[in-house]
């Protein structure tokens, strides 16, 4: 509370010790809140069953491993953990600009506090992790209780993804709070320019790199361990963590029109506003139990504290606006239609175009109940449908971005770096077609991918061969001082690159396959080309768990490739049971077997065999798109010209005699970078 | 690199990714009737998956719903009927998708009402940027043309080349 009251006092009186102050005052919350997170691990490690929270999610033979996990697999426990995220980013901040930026850190540091404030009130008044149990004893007075041993830890979260997604994706979700706090406190403390983009770009990187991997391993976990076949089920949680991403990579791209040539001021700052309230949005669809869903946690009733927050959010951000919005004002001039800027304009529509229809459809049984008394499913057909055709026209506008240049394209320049990309993609749809593909789009997406790969490539090939003429290096080696002498545009290319991969692997879902069979020892099941022979079960008792497994031979073309143990647990402390899904996974192709349960007519265990396509392209690409933003939050290396010296034939004659000025271009001169 | 050998690269990556997804299309089944109508219906057991995809253990919905809809694809019924039928038994919330007609119908149009109110607004904005531009550019021609000595003019001529280079190799 003293950090943000003592923000708005340095505010305004301007004086350097309470800007100090209120600094310190930062900090300090953000140490309490690790002291207080590393209070509740402790908690789990000792198994203190007296403790409400740990009791619920943990149990003495849970492993160390888990024990750790469990702290965020709670409503109350995720809380903590939200909080322990933000005081990161938020310490961070604090500590990289202290002494720098006096007209805006204040702000930025009452921003923050004000965000913090909020999840702190949670974590201390509505969903405390530290309620303990107690028992009456003598003469009514309440005794700490404790419980021999916890109820432990969901079967769904025992698996070693679990122990990183959550983490990843709410590193991503906080971190959008950074760029949010220097939006709106450049636009409260009317600050100059465009400084505060500068600062935030590499914050709001970090938090789209995280909210990418953190929603890829989501997608993992579900794949891996729900046994569906499936990674992404258009689930209300798993749109809620897609909305933010999808404007966060809007800003990212148009951002670079305000730091190029100041446009957009408006467009960007609501983005950022957007994306920060949209990560608050999807915390309330998780939280709040206001849809139906596999990941949310249990119904509670911190729902409307949420839902308040965004109010309290979209009215700060609105009154600030309409407050100093002639602060935010622009002389935008778009030189032609066929330019990089106009390019950013259509990727931005779409990609807001993809966040309104996630979010219609995940919001619309709610709209349905409450205007027609009835809820309604809205599913993967309905998503799938409208969100194909959208993210097609953005993998087009992926490839065509980086071939138009700022301010004018010309048309020759546009066909010339058209041609051989869009030639090639039509050559791979049309091998594809010929070949007996049938699928729209899917030969769509290839001809795409194809597009946008060769626009990468040939993007890196003219680059480097550049630098090869000149230094004499080979053309990988060139590529590589290419790409780092702008990390950013390069690095830029490689998430692209990534975002292909993601998109073949998607689209090789169109070919899956899957067949049950009851299976007792000696069965066989075939599926495509994979023989599936059932050789024995056997069970094992482990600590936490007991376990059934299939031992399954799998053979291929006549000969044994493989042996698969898909498994089925039971954990006692929860009553619950758990799959361990067998995958075989290659670039071709996931054989993903499931020990499905029993047949409760035949008694015979059921096994399910899916043949999925691809699918390891998806994660591959989401490596790809990590190292990307990586490489492109690597700072540049000065880019070293040697220009040849002037000749003589180069020389105008100069009136009067005198010798014409020969600047210095036949020594090294350091050029510094076009922008960054 | 020739024009030639960039060919032979287009081709090589095209045929590469080519092959890497068609033959799969070879070894697709054909999916059947009961199993397409179940990506039509959603699991009843609160679980918010689709029929066919619910795997639940011991999921009391799936297993009977997905014996109910064998029997009627078995029975040769027609697919609106079956999916009347289901819409009977579990109400609207049975279907995996919104349908196309009444108060529901909404949910469709929301995306490309949203596509075409922010086309426009494109549209609209790169008009008016553009005009803007047109008007720059008018004011700018009708200012009197700076004067230049020829060296200052040779040294801004060899300097505006080195920043066009290496904008061109720097640029984002």
């Amino acid at each position: 509370m003293y950090a943000i009251v003592g923000g708005i006092a340095a505010i305004i009186t301007r004086h350097p010790l309470l800007i100090k102050s209120a600094r310190n005052a930062g900090f300090a919350v953000c140490v309490l809140i690790w002291m207080g997170t590393a209070s509740l691990v402790y908690l789990f490690y000792t198994d203190n069953f007296s403790m409400a929270y740990v009791a619920a999610h943990s149990n003495r033979s849970l492993s160390h491993y888990y024990k750790f996990s469990a702290l965020w697999s709670g409503q109350e426990g995720s809380l903590l953990f939200w909080s322990f995220l933000l005081s990161i980013y938020v310490f961070s901040a604090l500590y990289t600009y202290r002494g720098k930026h006096p007209e805006l850190m204040p702000y930025v540091g009452v921003v923050m506090a004000g965000v913090q404030i909020f999840f702190l009130t949670m974590n201390n008044f509505v969903a405390s992790p530290f309620h303990v149990f107690a028992a009456p004893g003598a003469g009514g007075i309440l005794h700490l209780a404790t419980r021999a041993d916890g109820s432990g830890l969901n079967p769904l979260l025992q698996y070693p993804e679990m122990a990183i997604h959550p983490p990843t994706l709410y590193t991503g979700y906080t971190g959008f709070t950074i760029p949010f706090a220097f939006a709106l406190a450049a636009l409260l403390g009317r600050y100059p320019g465009e400084k505060w983009i500068h600062l935030t770009r590499r914050w709001t990187m970090i938090a789209w790199a995280f909210q990418s991997a953190g929603i890829l391993l989501g997608a993992h976990w579900a794949y891996a361990v729900l046994g569906w076949g499936g990674y992404w089920g258009w689930d209300p949680v798993e749109n809620a963590s897609l909305m933010p991403w999808l404007t966060g990579t809007a800003f990212l791209h148009s951002v670079m029109m305000q730091e190029k040539r100041g446009m957009m001021r408006v467009w960007n700052v609501w983005l950022v506003f957007l994306t920060f309230m949209l990560c608050i949005l999807g915390t309330s669809l998780t939280r709040s139990g206001a849809v139906n869903s596999v990941h949310a946690f249990a119904e509670s009733k911190i729902g409307h504290w949420f839902w308040s927050f965004l109010l309290l959010i979209i009215i700060v951000c609105v009154v600030a606006f309409f407050k100093n919005r002639d602060y935010l004002r622009s002389d935008n001039q778009l030189d032609s239609m066929l330019s990089r800027e106009s390019s950013f304009l259509f990727n931005n529509l779409i990609l807001l175009v993809a966040c309104v229809a996630v979010l219609a459809g995940t919001l619309f049984p709610v709209l349905s109940e409450a205007v027609r008394g009835s809820k309604i499913s809205v599913g993967p057909p309905f998503f799938n449908r409208v969100n194909i055709p959208i993210a097609m026209f953005l993998l087009f506008l992926t490839g065509v971005g980086p071939l138009l240049a700022w301010r004018k394209t010309s048309v020759e320049s546009l066909k010339k770096n058209f041609g051989f990309p869009m030639l090639g993609g039509f050559i791979a749809a049309g091998i594809a077609v010929a070949l007996g593909l049938r699928e729209f789009y899917v030969a769509l997406c290839l001809l795409l991918s194809t597009f946008v790969t060769l626009t990468i490539l040939s993007e890196f090939y003219r680059g480097a061969s550049v630098i090869a003429a000149r230094t004499g290096a080979n053309l990988l080696s060139a590529a590589g001082q290419l790409t780092m002498r702008n990390t950013r545009r390069y690095g830029g290319y490689v998430v692209h690159f990534g975002m292909v991969l993601v998109f073949i692997g998607i689209a090789g879902q169109a070919f899956n396959q899957d067949k049950q069979m009851d299976m007792n020892a000696g069965s066989v099941l075939t599926l495509g080309p994979y023989r599936l022979y059932l050789q024995n079960y056997d069970s094992t008792q482990e600590p936490n768990y007991s376990a059934e497994r299939a031992t399954i031979d799998v053979e291929k073309g006549g000969r044994s490739v493989m042996m698969l143990y898909p498994t089925r647990r039971f954990y006692p402390s929860n009553q619950e049971s758990g799959t361990m899904v067998a995958i075989s996974s290659t670039l071709r192709e996931d054989l993903y077997v499931v020990y499905a349960g029993t047949n409760p007519d035949t008694n015979l265990p059921v096994i399910h065999a899916y043949l999925n396509p691809l699918v390891k392209w998806i994660w591959l690409g989401g490596a790809v798109v990590v190292f990307g933003t990586i490489l492109a939050l690597l700072p540049n290396r000065q880019a070293v010209m040697v220009l040849s010296p002037a000749t003589a034939g180069e020389s105008a004659p100069v009136p009067g005699g005198a010798q014409p000025a020969r600047i210095s271009f036949s020594a090294r001169s350091q050029l510094p970078d076009s922008h960054d | 690199m020739t024009n030639r050998h960039k060919l032979i690269s287009i081709c090589a990556v095209c045929l590469g990714i080519a092959l890497a997804i068609v033959p799969l299309r070879v070894v697709a089944q054909k999916t059947d009737r009961a199993k397409s109508l179940g990506t039509k219906l959603m699991c009843m057991c609160g679980c918010g998956q689709i029929l066919t995809q619910c795997n639940h253990i011991n999921c009391p919905s799936s297993g009977p719903m997905l014996k109910e809809l064998d029997m009627h694809v078995t029975k040769g019924e027609a697919d609106d009927l079956i999916i009347q039928d289901f819409v009977q038994e579990y109400g609207e919330k049975v279907l995996s998708a919104p349908p196309a007609t009444g108060f529901n119908s909404i949910a469709w149009y929301i995306p490309g009402f949203a596509f075409v109110i922010g086309l426009a607004i494109v549209v609209m904005v790169i008009r008016l940027w553009r005009q803007r531009d047109v008007a720059r550019v008018a004011t700018a021609g009708a200012a009197p043309p700076v004067p230049h000595d020829s060296a200052s003019d040779l040294i801004d001529a060899r300097l505006e080349r080195a920043r066009k280079q290496a904008d061109r190799e720097t640029e984002d």
